[in-house]
């Protein structure tokens, strides 16, 4: 970036700069005014999407033709898909499905499996998709969860794992115990970056480990009867890298560390820390930065001091 | 949550400890034991006196032997073998989408361990027998080319055994697999038991499995090149010459079993030689 397109904030500020791959491209990189490094102008991109009508439904892709504007994110392609839904061969269609909530890339709401790679779509940048592949963007909703509708799932089980680890500094009470021990500036900044989890699910989505599951009502079955056996099934299975760095932020907390042998023992339990294979596609997709196989070799150490203190002190 | 009509695997209610067993194993015995073995094995390059000693050394176990073979290395092999499958099935390669160095190792990580498998089973049986039953070595393991290695013509045996283009090809396939899996672990080991925790020391760790791996890899090699180049009627020379000098000497009680039979032809077609009794 020259400093004469910088926003005025960013010229007194150096230091605000954005990361890169959150960086607005500059004008001349767009693929509409750079025809001399071989792009094409383009008046329309295209957009291919895995679609579902329901849960349990068959998939279909589907084609959609774009109108091409400098500086679009893949949540703006899909609000102009939302706004003219008909198919790159005229088929009038319902509006593609998807969440979104931040749009900054801190909620995880809008994690797909964009151009084969799991990430979030309001970062994804148009400009640079058609840069890695000119003939299209692909869009798909994530592979390990149950599909809600297009790219809409149910990531239900990353907040089970969570729970299942209890993933939170219980401060309820009645008493008021004062404050917490303080917390030296080092463990602040260890920690910090655990912190930034925003349970968006791209570290399981790309784990060989993580295997897809989908708990499908029964006939006449009870809310509370379903939740159960999803919650039962969900237990079983492998928490994910998410979770596992979350035993470690708050078995680190100075409150939270009062509960770590609780959430040890749910991590040595079945589907615990136990089942990660160390291929480490967790920490290379994690959008925040989170050191997972850090979490992951603390927590694998502390599982396994945990195991041995309780066979000798019981 | 068990159900009774749903109740969890033996596997699945130990999976912690299981999982932390066969890690273990992959290390303690198994991979001290690989090491050990490869570097007794190279000694054949020294000369076959030097190979044929080490190998009576490892004999004076006598009767314990095969119980020290089976408790310490057959059976911690054929549970993390036997285990690995099971933990290959439960994984879904997807190095097409995340082709990341560290998700290539994962997936080679599976296909050493393969490799491994089928190279240590057939291995075993080509030199050992896996068991030394005599109707079994005799209908079984011999008509396959199995059961080659005899303990006290220690270098002749094995550079009979080792004899052609195909199974030295194979060898070394199988032992490169050994070593790569090993070192790979090695690094995988120090994230499940905690050992390598800051990036900065597993970039270290990186290092350090890649010279361990590098070392173990020119040690196999070694040892297949020493297997393959023995001058087997020379070698048959010193070990008989042995033989007799510690038979002699009571240092070592008689046992036909372990020595190649007839001793005439050795070198020429240990395969097709006859051998009778039992081991
Ligand atoms: C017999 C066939 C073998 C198979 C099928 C096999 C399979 C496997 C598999 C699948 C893993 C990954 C475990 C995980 O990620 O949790 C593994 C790990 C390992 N294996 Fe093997 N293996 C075999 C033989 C060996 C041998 C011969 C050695 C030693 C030379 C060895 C040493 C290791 C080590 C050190 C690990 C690392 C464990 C960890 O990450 O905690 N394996 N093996
Ligand atoms: S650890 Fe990273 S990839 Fe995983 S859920 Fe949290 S923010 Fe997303
Ligand atoms: S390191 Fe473990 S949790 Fe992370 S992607 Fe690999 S198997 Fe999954
Ligand atoms: S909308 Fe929140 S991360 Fe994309």
């Amino acid at each position: 970036m020259t400093p004469e397109s910088q926003p005025a904030t960013l010229r007194q500020f150096p230091h605000l700069r954005t990361p890169d791959h959150l960086a607005t491209p500059t004008r001349h990189t767009t693929p509409m005014a750079d025809t001399e490094h071989g792009r094409i102008a383009r008046e329309y991109f295209e957009v291919r999407i895995l679609r579902q009508d329901g849960p349990g439904q068959a998939s279909y892709w589907e084609r959609h033709r774009v109108k091409y504007e400098p500086d679009m994110n893949v949540i703006s392609a899909l609000q102009k898909i939302a706004a003219h839904p008909v198919t790159i061969d005229g088929q009038p269609v319902t509006p593609v499905a998807w969440e979104c909530n931040c749009l900054e890339e801190v909620c995880g709401a809008c994690t797909m499996v964009i151009n084969g790679h799991v990430r979030q779509a309001c970062t994804a940048l148009v400009d640079r998709l058609l840069e890695q592949r000119a003939s299209e963007i692909e869009l798909r909703p994530m592979t390990k969860f149950p599909v809600l509708r297009d790219l809409v799932v149910d990531r239900g089980r990353l907040f089970h794992a969570l729970k299942k680890t209890i993933s939170w500094v219980a401060v309820d009470g009645y008493y008021d115990r004062g404050p917490g021990p303080p917390q030296s500036q080092e463990e602040q900044e260890q920690l910090y970056p655990l912190s930034h989890c925003m349970t968006c699910g791209c570290c399981v989505e790309a784990c060989p480990q993580y295997a897809y599951a989908e708990v499908t009502r029964l006939e006449g079955e009870t809310d509370e009867a379903f939740a159960a056996r999803q919650a039962a099934t969900y237990d079983r299975l492998f928490v994910g890298a998410h979770a596992i760095s979350q035993v470690v932020l708050f078995n680190s907390h100075p409150t939270g560390r009062h509960m770590s042998g609780v959430r040890l023992d749910a991590l040595i339990a079945e589907g615990g820390i136990q089942a990660c294979g160390n291929a480490q596609n967790c920490v290379a997709v994690c959008p925040q930065k989170i050191p997972l196989t850090t979490s992951i070799a603390r927590a694998g150490r502390a599982s396994t001091a945990h195991t041995l203190h309780k066979w000798f002190e019981r | 949550m068990a159900t009774a009509s749903n109740p969890r695997s033996f596997l699945a209610r130990h999976e912690f400890l299981v999982r932390r067993l066969h890690s273990l194993t992959g290390l303690i015995p198994i991979g001290a034991f690989m090491t050990m073995h490869l570097a007794a094995n190279a000694s054949v390059l020294e000369s076959p006196g030097t190979f044929q000693r080490t190998v009576y050394q490892i004999h004076s176990l006598g009767s314990l032997l095969p119980i020290v073979e089976w408790v310490f290395i057959f059976l911690p092999i054929l549970f993390h073998g036997l285990l690995g499958l099971v933990i290959i099935r439960g994984g879904t390669m997807n190095t097409g989408a995340y082709p990341y160095a560290s998700n290539v190792r994962y997936v080679l990580q599976r296909i050493t361990g393969l490799i491994a498998l089928v190279f240590i089973v057939s291995h075993v049986l080509h030199m050992h027998g896996w068991i030394h039953a005599e109707g079994w070595l005799e209908h079984v393991v011999r008509p396959l080319g199995g059961a080659q290695f005899r303990p006290y013509n220690a270098a002749s045996t094995l550079g009979t055994a080792m004899q052609g283009t195909l199974i030295p090809l194979l060898y070394a396939m199988g032992l490169l697999a050994c070593v790569f899996h090993l070192a790979n672990g090695l690094w995988t080991m120090g994230i499940t038991w905690g050992v390598w925790i800051s990036p900065a020391a597993q970039r270290r760790a990186t290092w350090g499995c890649a010279a361990v791996g590098s070392v173990l890899a020119l040690l196999a090699l070694a040892a297949l090149r020493g297997a393959v180049t023995v001058d087997t009627h020379h070698a048959a020379e010193v070990e008989n010459a042995m033989y007799e000098a510690r038979v002699t000497a009571h240092e070592l009680l008689p046992n036909e079993h372990k020595r190649a039979r007839p001793q005439a032809d050795h070198g020429r077609s240990a395969r097709g030689a006859k051998v009778e009794g039992c081991w």
